[in-house]
Protein backbone atom coordinates (compact mmCIF):
# COMPACT_ATOMS: atom_id res chain seq x y z
CA UNK A 1 0.00 0.00 0.00
CA UNK A 2 2.66 2.42 1.22
CA UNK A 3 4.69 1.49 -2.13
CA UNK A 4 1.53 2.05 -4.71
CA UNK A 5 1.50 6.00 -2.99
CA UNK A 6 5.05 6.70 -4.08
CA UNK A 7 4.55 6.98 -7.57
CA UNK A 8 1.73 8.88 -7.20
CA UNK A 9 3.32 10.70 -4.47
CA UNK A 10 6.37 11.71 -6.86
CA UNK A 11 4.19 13.39 -9.72
CA UNK A 12 2.66 15.47 -7.18
CA UNK A 13 5.41 16.05 -5.35
CA UNK A 14 6.90 17.65 -8.56
CA UNK A 15 4.20 19.56 -9.67
CA UNK A 16 3.79 21.39 -6.05
CA UNK A 17 7.50 22.11 -5.99
CA UNK A 18 6.53 23.64 -9.65
CA UNK A 19 4.05 25.53 -8.55
CA UNK A 20 5.33 27.10 -5.24
CA UNK A 21 8.08 28.43 -7.52
CA UNK A 22 5.39 29.85 -10.02
CA UNK A 23 3.40 31.04 -6.57
CA UNK A 24 6.33 32.69 -5.42
CA UNK A 25 6.86 34.46 -8.81
CA UNK A 26 3.31 35.77 -9.28
CA UNK A 27 3.67 37.23 -6.14
CA UNK A 28 6.55 39.08 -7.11
CA UNK A 29 5.64 40.15 -9.85
CA UNK A 30 2.11 41.53 -8.34
CA UNK A 31 3.04 43.12 -5.31
CA UNK A 32 5.99 44.91 -7.22
CA UNK A 33 8.73 43.65 -6.11
CA UNK A 34 10.21 41.72 -8.73
CA UNK A 35 9.35 43.98 -12.37
CA UNK A 36 10.58 41.16 -15.33
CA UNK A 37 10.94 44.96 -17.30
CA UNK A 38 12.90 45.80 -15.45
CA UNK A 39 16.57 44.36 -16.59
CA UNK A 40 19.50 44.53 -14.49
CA UNK A 41 22.09 46.49 -15.05
CA UNK A 42 26.08 46.26 -15.04
CA UNK A 43 27.03 48.93 -13.99
CA UNK A 44 25.88 48.92 -10.46
CA UNK A 45 28.60 49.07 -7.93
CA UNK A 46 31.27 49.83 -10.84
CA UNK A 47 33.03 53.94 -12.06
CA UNK A 48 30.22 55.53 -14.11
CA UNK A 49 31.55 55.70 -17.77
CA UNK A 50 33.40 58.79 -18.74
CA UNK A 51 30.69 61.33 -19.95
CA UNK A 52 31.67 64.65 -21.83
CA UNK A 53 28.52 66.24 -23.52
CA UNK A 54 27.74 68.91 -25.26
CA UNK A 55 25.93 71.51 -22.91
CA UNK A 56 22.38 72.58 -23.91
CA UNK A 57 22.66 75.39 -21.43
CA UNK A 58 26.81 77.42 -21.51
CA UNK A 59 27.72 78.91 -18.76
CA UNK A 60 28.86 82.31 -18.77
CA UNK A 61 32.01 81.14 -18.71
CA UNK A 62 31.31 80.13 -22.26
CA UNK A 63 32.15 76.62 -21.26
CA UNK A 64 29.78 74.33 -23.71
CA UNK A 65 30.82 71.03 -22.13
CA UNK A 66 28.91 68.85 -19.65
CA UNK A 67 31.33 66.98 -17.46
CA UNK A 68 30.35 64.30 -15.07
CA UNK A 69 33.64 64.34 -13.77
CA UNK A 70 32.60 67.98 -12.05
CA UNK A 71 30.11 66.79 -9.77
CA UNK A 72 32.18 64.85 -7.57
CA UNK A 73 32.36 64.78 -4.33
CA UNK A 74 28.58 64.19 -3.78
CA UNK A 75 25.33 62.23 -4.60
CA UNK A 76 24.38 62.59 -7.80
CA UNK A 77 21.31 61.63 -10.06
CA UNK A 78 21.77 61.33 -13.79
CA UNK A 79 18.47 61.51 -15.33
CA UNK A 80 18.34 60.56 -19.37
CA UNK A 81 15.39 62.17 -20.95
CA UNK A 82 13.38 63.35 -24.41
CA UNK A 83 11.40 65.69 -24.96
CA UNK A 84 9.57 62.79 -27.18
CA UNK A 85 9.23 60.41 -24.13
CA UNK A 86 5.64 60.79 -22.41
CA UNK A 87 6.83 58.62 -19.26
CA UNK A 88 9.56 61.79 -18.52
CA UNK A 89 6.57 64.54 -18.54
CA UNK A 90 4.82 62.00 -16.01
CA UNK A 91 8.10 62.18 -14.01
CA UNK A 92 8.87 65.79 -14.50
CA UNK A 93 7.21 66.66 -10.90
CA UNK A 94 9.27 63.70 -9.40
CA UNK A 95 12.18 65.03 -10.03
CA UNK A 96 11.52 68.90 -9.63
CA UNK A 97 11.01 67.48 -5.74
CA UNK A 98 14.10 65.44 -5.95
CA UNK A 99 16.39 68.05 -6.91
CA UNK A 100 15.64 69.87 -3.45
CA UNK A 101 17.58 67.07 -2.08
CA UNK A 102 20.39 66.09 -4.36
CA UNK A 103 21.91 67.33 -7.65
CA UNK A 104 20.73 66.21 -10.73
CA UNK A 105 22.30 65.81 -14.33
CA UNK A 106 20.21 65.62 -17.17
CA UNK A 107 20.95 64.25 -20.05
CA UNK A 108 18.90 64.72 -22.87
CA UNK A 109 18.89 61.54 -25.57
CA UNK A 110 18.43 61.69 -28.81
CA UNK A 111 16.71 65.26 -28.45
CA UNK A 112 16.94 68.47 -30.36
CA UNK A 113 18.45 70.88 -28.42
CA UNK A 114 14.82 73.02 -29.09
CA UNK A 115 12.59 70.37 -28.30
CA UNK A 116 14.64 70.27 -25.28
CA UNK A 117 14.32 73.57 -24.12
CA UNK A 118 10.51 73.80 -24.85
CA UNK A 119 10.07 70.93 -23.02
CA UNK A 120 11.98 72.45 -19.75
CA UNK A 121 10.05 75.44 -20.67
CA UNK A 122 6.53 73.31 -20.28
CA UNK A 123 7.61 70.86 -17.21
CA UNK A 124 10.22 72.82 -15.58
CA UNK A 125 13.98 72.52 -15.15
CA UNK A 126 15.27 69.82 -12.31
CA UNK A 127 18.77 69.55 -13.58
CA UNK A 128 21.78 71.44 -12.86
CA UNK A 129 23.37 70.51 -16.18
CA UNK A 130 22.30 69.12 -19.09
CA UNK A 131 24.37 67.10 -21.68
CA UNK A 132 23.42 66.77 -25.13
CA UNK A 133 23.19 62.79 -26.44
CA UNK A 134 22.04 63.76 -30.02
CA UNK A 135 22.90 60.16 -31.38
CA UNK A 136 22.38 58.26 -28.21
CA UNK A 137 25.88 56.82 -28.32
CA UNK A 138 26.57 58.15 -24.33
CA UNK A 139 22.96 56.07 -23.93
CA UNK A 140 24.71 52.84 -25.15
CA UNK A 141 27.74 53.98 -23.19
CA UNK A 142 25.17 53.70 -20.12
CA UNK A 143 23.61 50.57 -21.00
CA UNK A 144 20.38 52.96 -21.82
CA UNK A 145 17.64 51.34 -22.97
CA UNK A 146 14.94 53.45 -22.96
CA UNK A 147 14.09 56.65 -21.46
CA UNK A 148 13.77 57.75 -18.71
CA UNK A 149 16.62 56.14 -16.87
CA UNK A 150 17.81 57.06 -13.75
CA UNK A 151 21.38 56.27 -12.16
CA UNK A 152 22.45 57.45 -8.69
CA UNK A 153 26.05 57.98 -8.14
CA UNK A 154 27.68 58.18 -4.88
CA UNK A 155 30.46 61.16 -4.26
CA UNK A 156 33.01 59.08 -6.05
CA UNK A 157 31.01 58.66 -9.02
CA UNK A 158 30.30 54.63 -8.78
CA UNK A 159 26.66 53.77 -9.93
CA UNK A 160 24.64 52.74 -6.70
CA UNK A 161 21.04 52.41 -8.46
CA UNK A 162 19.86 52.49 -11.63
CA UNK A 163 16.05 52.76 -12.66
CA UNK A 164 14.51 52.40 -15.90
CA UNK A 165 11.16 53.64 -16.50
CA UNK A 166 9.57 57.19 -14.78
CA UNK A 167 10.34 57.66 -11.33
CA UNK A 168 7.03 57.22 -9.52
CA UNK A 169 5.84 58.13 -6.26
CA UNK A 170 6.49 54.62 -5.33
CA UNK A 171 9.87 53.94 -6.94
CA UNK A 172 10.84 57.34 -4.81
CA UNK A 173 9.73 55.90 -1.68
CA UNK A 174 11.21 52.64 -1.48
CA UNK A 175 14.51 53.00 -3.75
CA UNK A 176 15.42 56.59 -4.52
CA UNK A 177 15.23 58.11 -0.76
CA UNK A 178 16.31 55.26 1.47
CA UNK A 179 19.54 55.00 -1.07
CA UNK A 180 19.90 58.42 -0.58
CA UNK A 181 19.72 57.94 3.31
CA UNK A 182 22.31 55.49 2.41
CA UNK A 183 24.68 57.75 0.86
CA UNK A 184 24.16 60.37 4.21
CA UNK A 185 21.90 62.70 1.89
CA UNK B 1 8.09 -8.13 -17.66
CA UNK B 2 12.17 -7.48 -17.97
CA UNK B 3 12.44 -7.09 -21.20
CA UNK B 4 9.94 -4.29 -21.19
CA UNK B 5 11.78 -2.76 -18.55
CA UNK B 6 15.30 -2.94 -20.53
CA UNK B 7 13.45 -1.32 -23.24
CA UNK B 8 12.15 1.46 -20.59
CA UNK B 9 15.28 1.93 -19.85
CA UNK B 10 16.85 2.84 -22.94
CA UNK B 11 13.76 5.09 -23.82
CA UNK B 12 14.75 7.24 -20.74
CA UNK B 13 18.30 6.99 -21.43
CA UNK B 14 18.31 7.72 -25.22
CA UNK B 15 15.39 10.88 -24.79
CA UNK B 16 18.22 13.51 -23.11
CA UNK B 17 20.31 12.54 -25.72
CA UNK B 18 18.68 13.39 -28.32
CA UNK B 19 17.78 16.56 -27.02
CA UNK B 20 21.20 17.27 -26.56
CA UNK B 21 22.06 17.02 -29.92
CA UNK B 22 18.94 18.87 -31.20
CA UNK B 23 20.24 21.97 -29.04
CA UNK B 24 23.25 21.65 -31.21
CA UNK B 25 21.08 22.22 -34.40
CA UNK B 26 21.67 25.51 -36.00
CA UNK B 27 18.85 27.85 -34.38
CA UNK B 28 18.57 29.72 -38.35
CA UNK B 29 15.05 27.65 -38.80
CA UNK B 30 13.83 30.00 -35.87
CA UNK B 31 14.90 33.28 -37.02
CA UNK B 32 13.42 33.77 -40.13
CA UNK B 33 11.83 37.24 -40.09
CA UNK B 34 12.44 39.28 -42.61
CA UNK B 35 15.39 41.72 -41.12
CA UNK B 36 15.03 45.32 -40.12
CA UNK B 37 18.82 46.45 -41.56
CA UNK B 38 18.38 49.38 -44.26
CA UNK B 39 20.89 49.73 -47.12
CA UNK B 40 22.42 53.28 -46.15
CA UNK B 41 23.42 51.27 -42.92
CA UNK B 42 25.47 48.09 -44.36
CA UNK B 43 29.25 48.29 -45.09
CA UNK B 44 30.91 48.67 -48.38
CA UNK B 45 33.04 45.87 -47.77
CA UNK B 46 30.61 42.49 -48.86
CA UNK B 47 33.13 40.56 -46.05
CA UNK B 48 32.83 42.99 -43.45
CA UNK B 49 29.35 43.60 -44.02
CA UNK B 50 28.67 39.76 -43.75
CA UNK B 51 30.38 39.82 -40.35
CA UNK B 52 28.05 42.87 -39.07
CA UNK B 53 25.10 40.36 -39.92
CA UNK B 54 26.23 37.75 -38.12
CA UNK B 55 26.75 39.84 -35.22
CA UNK B 56 23.67 41.45 -35.62
CA UNK B 57 21.74 38.34 -35.14
CA UNK B 58 23.23 37.14 -31.86
CA UNK B 59 23.00 40.23 -29.90
CA UNK B 60 19.33 40.84 -28.22
CA UNK B 61 17.42 43.87 -29.01
CA UNK B 62 16.74 45.26 -25.35
CA UNK B 63 13.70 47.03 -26.05
CA UNK B 64 11.74 44.23 -27.91
CA UNK B 65 13.86 41.68 -25.51
CA UNK B 66 12.57 38.74 -28.07
CA UNK B 67 14.13 39.60 -31.03
CA UNK B 68 18.01 40.17 -32.16
CA UNK B 69 18.91 43.50 -33.37
CA UNK B 70 18.94 41.82 -36.85
CA UNK B 71 15.35 41.94 -36.97
CA UNK B 72 14.34 44.55 -34.83
CA UNK B 73 13.01 47.83 -36.05
CA UNK B 74 13.81 49.64 -32.99
CA UNK B 75 15.61 52.47 -32.33
CA UNK B 76 18.03 50.88 -30.22
CA UNK B 77 18.26 47.94 -32.36
CA UNK B 78 19.69 50.88 -35.14
CA UNK B 79 21.81 52.29 -33.27
CA UNK B 80 23.30 49.27 -32.08
CA UNK B 81 23.92 47.68 -35.38
CA UNK B 82 25.41 51.03 -36.27
CA UNK B 83 27.76 50.39 -32.86
CA UNK B 84 28.69 47.25 -34.23
CA UNK B 85 29.26 48.04 -37.82
CA UNK B 86 31.69 51.43 -36.46
CA UNK B 87 33.65 48.36 -34.52
CA UNK B 88 34.05 46.30 -37.12
CA UNK B 89 35.21 49.57 -39.49
CA UNK B 90 37.11 50.35 -36.53
CA UNK B 91 39.05 46.55 -37.19
CA UNK B 92 37.88 45.46 -33.77
CA UNK B 93 37.39 41.20 -33.42
CA UNK B 94 33.99 39.91 -33.26
CA UNK B 95 35.14 38.83 -29.61
CA UNK B 96 35.98 42.31 -28.93
CA UNK B 97 32.80 43.61 -29.88
CA UNK B 98 30.73 41.28 -28.34
CA UNK B 99 32.29 41.53 -24.89
CA UNK B 100 32.28 45.54 -25.16
CA UNK B 101 28.74 45.65 -25.42
CA UNK B 102 28.19 42.85 -22.50
CA UNK B 103 30.72 45.34 -20.65
CA UNK B 104 27.41 47.87 -20.99
CA UNK B 105 24.55 45.95 -21.09
CA UNK B 106 25.73 42.57 -19.51
CA UNK B 107 24.80 39.11 -20.46
CA UNK B 108 21.39 39.82 -21.31
CA UNK B 109 22.41 41.37 -24.92
CA UNK B 110 23.83 37.83 -25.66
CA UNK B 111 20.34 35.69 -27.31
CA UNK B 112 22.64 32.57 -26.34
CA UNK B 113 22.69 32.80 -22.60
CA UNK B 114 26.45 31.81 -21.49
CA UNK B 115 26.75 28.72 -19.32
CA UNK B 116 28.10 30.06 -15.83
CA UNK B 117 26.60 29.47 -12.35
CA UNK B 118 23.74 32.01 -12.39
CA UNK B 119 22.59 30.07 -15.90
CA UNK B 120 23.10 26.70 -14.81
CA UNK B 121 19.74 25.68 -13.70
CA UNK B 122 18.53 27.10 -17.03
CA UNK B 123 20.49 24.92 -19.03
CA UNK B 124 19.93 21.40 -16.66
CA UNK B 125 16.03 22.04 -15.65
CA UNK B 126 15.24 20.25 -19.20
CA UNK B 127 17.65 17.19 -18.66
CA UNK B 128 16.31 17.16 -14.70
CA UNK B 129 12.86 17.49 -15.62
CA UNK B 130 13.28 14.04 -17.96
CA UNK B 131 15.55 12.21 -15.51
CA UNK B 132 12.76 12.82 -13.10
CA UNK B 133 10.01 11.72 -15.48
CA UNK B 134 11.81 8.29 -15.85
CA UNK B 135 12.20 8.04 -12.39
CA UNK B 136 8.56 8.31 -11.75
CA UNK B 137 7.60 6.18 -14.85
CA UNK B 138 10.56 3.64 -13.66
CA UNK B 139 8.99 3.73 -9.50
CA UNK B 140 4.85 2.82 -11.39
CA UNK B 141 6.08 -0.05 -13.28
CA UNK B 142 8.07 -1.89 -11.05
CA UNK B 143 5.20 -1.43 -8.86
CA UNK B 144 2.84 -2.48 -10.95
CA UNK B 145 5.22 -5.47 -11.51
CA UNK B 146 5.03 -6.43 -7.93
CA UNK B 147 1.48 -6.61 -7.77
CA UNK B 148 1.07 -8.61 -10.90
CA UNK B 149 3.24 -11.64 -9.29
CA UNK B 150 0.80 -11.41 -5.73
CA UNK B 151 -0.27 -14.95 -5.17
CA UNK B 152 -3.22 -15.63 -3.65
CA UNK B 153 -2.97 -17.40 -0.21
CA UNK B 154 -4.89 -20.38 0.90
CA UNK B 155 -7.67 -18.69 2.25
CA UNK B 156 -8.64 -16.66 -0.91
CA UNK B 157 -7.89 -19.48 -2.44
CA UNK B 158 -10.54 -21.69 -0.57
CA UNK B 159 -12.95 -18.75 -1.02
CA UNK B 160 -13.36 -18.99 -4.94
CA UNK B 161 -12.95 -22.55 -5.34
CA UNK B 162 -16.26 -21.95 -2.93
CA UNK B 163 -17.74 -19.26 -5.07
CA UNK B 164 -16.88 -20.95 -8.35
CA UNK B 165 -18.71 -24.83 -6.63
CA UNK B 166 -21.89 -22.16 -5.58
CA UNK B 167 -22.17 -21.02 -8.96
CA UNK B 168 -21.94 -24.81 -10.55
CA UNK B 169 -24.54 -26.05 -8.33
CA UNK B 170 -26.98 -23.05 -9.27
CA UNK B 171 -26.08 -22.99 -12.96
CA UNK B 172 -26.83 -27.16 -13.77
CA UNK B 173 -30.04 -27.73 -15.33
CA UNK B 174 -32.47 -29.10 -12.93
CA UNK B 175 -33.37 -32.80 -13.97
Amino acid sequence: MSKVRLSFLLPLLAFGILALVGAVALYATLSGSRDPAQLPSVLVNKSAPRTNLASLMPNDAGDNMVQLAAFRGQPLLVNFFASWCAPCRAEAAALEMLSKRVAIMGIAYKDRGEDTNSFLAQYGNPFRAIGMDTDGRMGIEWGVYGVPETYLLDANGVVKLRHAGPLTRGVIDTTIIPALEALGS
Amino acid sequence: MSLNRTRHLMLVSILPLGLLLASFLPNTIVTTAANAITAEEMLANPQLEERARNLSKQLRCLVCQNQSIDDSDADLARDLRREVRSQIAAGDSDDAIIDQLRQKYGDYVLLNPPLDPATMFLWLAPFAFIMLGGVIVLVARRQRGIEDVNELDASERAKIEKLLASRNDRDEPKT
